[in-house]
């Protein structure tokens, strides 16, 4: 996969400062704007809390989820922004049938629809529950947050970053996560001292800042090894296998034949003794 | 019209059991229609939380071992050469081909874009399970057929290919096993990509290993159904002396299986194992219901003998072996404070359908094509009388030499 031969570090990454927003949505309303994305009919508190739509789907490829928690008896809210992490080994590109994902040397993981069998397969891999599918369509494809490819190609920024007003900084990978770590030295008080998708999932092109400790924010725990690795553990045996198998079993064929041509020559010449005596 | 009314009157003969199951099998048709009329959402009750549901989990992930007969009797009796077990083959043959015609039907049917099902075969990505699977079940399907026409040419006289099948009985057995190891094992690598979502009671690295060993054992069992099952209501000859042999083997590979099993939840699950009752639960029915139970049962000496308890046993495993694979594909996907998946009625008439079908073809083919008067030795294998002069004086020369 063309993935192996990118250098991470260089590849567009969004630095996402939960401290710093507020949680406006202005970043949700740019991303249906600039991908013409219905808007969806929904009624609040049909989801787990305050947010509107209550989860990411077809129409929805990023949205701020809102969490409520208590601070020195005082009620206070976080914020988070979903999107598609843009994984730098990403599950759903290594277990498409069809190659219908990649992972851009710029950094957005992109789907070309024209692919896609429409599988599902990256719904189950993808480890953040980021692809949707079109549940609407008689003949479905699957949906997702693009990286704003088509900008970022052209040398702009992604939609949902150019209309934060505070929280979304972008720019090279290794240039936020340097300013993550700048920003948490300089206020240790203000930060959890993890960074979101520094090594989740091998590392994702979405990093997160945060106040709480990740979990109570909502963050999924997720494994540090890039995923394809597990899959492909099992994998890299099958040519091996499948040789192994083929020349075990012709081996142990030609064998047992052999065992019983050796016993039905031996009891012909027997009979033939038999009946010459 | 002469050739309709001929169809029907046929028809018109069959048990009833027959007839329902032909309802059965409509009303799947009917409601695949439907489904892809209105599409997926609309007709089933899957959705972004569950994308795969009951025809992932049944239709694909549980009929695949299911129909593990085929290559587990193919390796036993061909490449091991236990020739007296050639009357099992047949039948097994024939399940394993309609199990897995079936499967493609089931996978086409859960696509989003079925019509682009060939695309697989140009848009290699070699790092995708599906892609091994797919291109698995494709050759397999197509093996299975070929095998498959055996009896067919051998009810319709047609020596030529017969000759051709025959020789190539032994190629295909171990072109069968090289296959389907790779496919049954690959449908355990699927859900390794399920790191944080598998649960720990099943999630290891060595699941592909348990899904091959497995399909195995489960494979030689329902050899054993079938058998029973068909000497019971079909009227054939009671095979319960071949079926012994079977018995034999079937508690090693499920003692390598269950070794394999523990070893793999004492060191190599990465995490708490009893958090979820009902999970414990599912797995300890797996456990004892499709696995000591039935070795206990296949330890015994009785069972070499006694019909009644190698259908038994036979049925024990394979109903473990569903509840396995649903735990894997379905049960212990489910996330802590999700609502659960249900199947809804058109995903389960489908279903429903689809076992259906595979046993009303059984029972047709079974009629019309001869699969269970098969003994090798009787079987005429002479060829047509235009190519005889050529044989026969071929024949005259390697004798007289
Ligand atoms: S977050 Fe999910 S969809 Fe996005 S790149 Fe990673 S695996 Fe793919
Ligand atoms: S649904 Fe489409 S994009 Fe997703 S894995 Fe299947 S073929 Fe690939
Ligand atoms: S990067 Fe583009 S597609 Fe993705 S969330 Fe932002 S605006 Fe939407």
């Amino acid at each position: 996969m063309s993935s192996s031969t990118i250098d991470y570090g260089k590849t567009k990454t969004f630095l996402i400062d939960t401290t710093k927003c507020t949680g406006c949505r202005g970043c949700q309303v740019a991303c249906k704007q600039w991908n013409q994305l219905k808007g969806e009919k929904t009624t609040f508190f049909t989801g787990e809390g305050y947010q509107n739509p209550p989860q990411m789907s077809e129409f929805t490829f990023t949205r701020v989820k809102f969490k409520d928690y208590e601070k020195h008896g005082q009620n206070e809210f976080a914020f988070y922004k979903e999107m598609c992490m843009h994984c730098n080994d990403p599950a759903c590109a290594s277990v498409c049938p069809v190659g219908a994902f990649h992972k851009t040397p710029e950094g957005p993981v992109i789907y070309n629809a024209k692919k896609c069998i429409g599988c599902r397969f990256c719904m189950v891999a993808c480890p953040f529950g980021v692809p949707k599918y079109e549940w609407s369509k008689a003949f479905p494809l699957v949906k997702k947050c693009t990286g704003c490819y088509s900008r970022v190609k052209n040398g702009l920024h992604p939609a949902c970053a150019t209309a934060c007003p505070t929280a979304i900084t972008y720019g090279s990978r290794d240039e936020m996560l340097k300013e993550a770590e700048k920003r948490m030295a300089a206020k240790p008080d203000r930060y959890f001292k993890v960074v979101y998708g520094k090594e989740e999932a091998g590392g994702t092109s979405v990093l997160y800042l945060t106040q709480q400790p990740l979990d109570e924010l909502g963050f999924r725990p997720v494994t540090k090894r890039p995923l394809p690795s597990y899959t492909w553990q099992a994998l890299r045996f099958v040519p091996g296998i499948f040789l192994t198998v083929g020349g075990t079993l012709s081996l142990v064929t030609w064998f047992q034949h052999r065992k019983d041509r050796v016993r039905r020559e031996e009891e012909e010449r027997n009979s033939r003794k038999e009946g010459n005596q | 019209m002469t050739a309709a009314r001929i169809v029907m009157n046929e028809i018109k003969g069959y048990h009833r059991f027959i007839k329902f199951l032909m309802v059965l099998v409509g009303g799947a048709a009917l409601a695949s229609a439907v489904r892809f009329i209105f599409g997926l959402g609309a007709t089933t009750n899957l959705n972004d939380l569950y994308p795969w549901g009951l025809w992932i989990s049944f239709d694909v992930v549980t009929a695949v071992p299911l129909a593990a007969g085929a290559f587990t009797i193919g390796i036993v009796a061909h490449v091991f050469h236990i020739k007296k077990l050639e009357p099992l083959v047949r039948p097994a043959i024939v399940t394993g081909f309609l199990g897995y015609s079936l499967v493609c039907v089931g996978l086409l049917l859960d696509l989003g874009q079925p019509q682009r099902g060939p695309y697989v075969l140009f848009n290699w990505n070699v790092h995708s399970p599906m892609f091994e699977v797919s291109m698995c079940v494709m050759a397999y399907t197509t093996v299975l057929f070929l095998e498959f026409l055996h009896p067919v040419s051998e009810r319709f006289g047609w020596h030529i290919p017969l000759r051709l099948l025959r020789t190539l009985e032994l190629p295909f057995a171990i072109l069968a096993a090289m296959i389907s190891t790779l496919h049954q094992s690959t449908l355990g690598t699927f859900f390794l990509i399920a790191v944080d979502k598998l649960h720990n009671l099943w999630y290891n690295p060595l699941l592909p290993l348990q899904f091959w060993l497995s399909a195995i054992f489960t494979g030689l069992s329902i050899v054993i159904f079938e058998a029973s099952l068909v000497h019971k209501y079909m009227g054939q000859p009671d095979e319960s002396d071949l079926l012994a042999t079977l018995t034999k083997i079937i508690p090693w590979i499920m003692g390598v299986y269950m070794l394999v099993k523990v070893y793999a939840l004492a060191s190599l699950s990465h995490g708490p194992l009893f958090d979820r009752p009902v999970l414990t639960a599912l797995f300890a029915v797996e456990v004892i219901v499709g696995l000591l139970i039935p070795f206990g049962m296949f330890l015994t000496k009785r069972i070499r003998t006694d019909k009644q308890m190698q259908l038994r046993a036979a049925s024990f495993v394979i109903a473990g072996l569903v509840l396995n694979r649903f735990n894997v594909s379905m049960f212990a996907m489910h996330q802590p404070g999700q609502p659960a998946y249900f199947p809804n009625f058109i995903e389960s008439v489908v279903t429903i359908g689809i076992i259906a079908a595979h046993i009303l073809f059984f029972v047709l083919v079974a009629k019309y094509f001869p699969i269970f008067e098969h003994h090798p030795e009787a079987t005429d294998y002479t060829i047509p009388d235009r190519f005889r002069k050529i044989e026969k004086h071929g024949h005259g020369v390697a004798s007289e030499a």
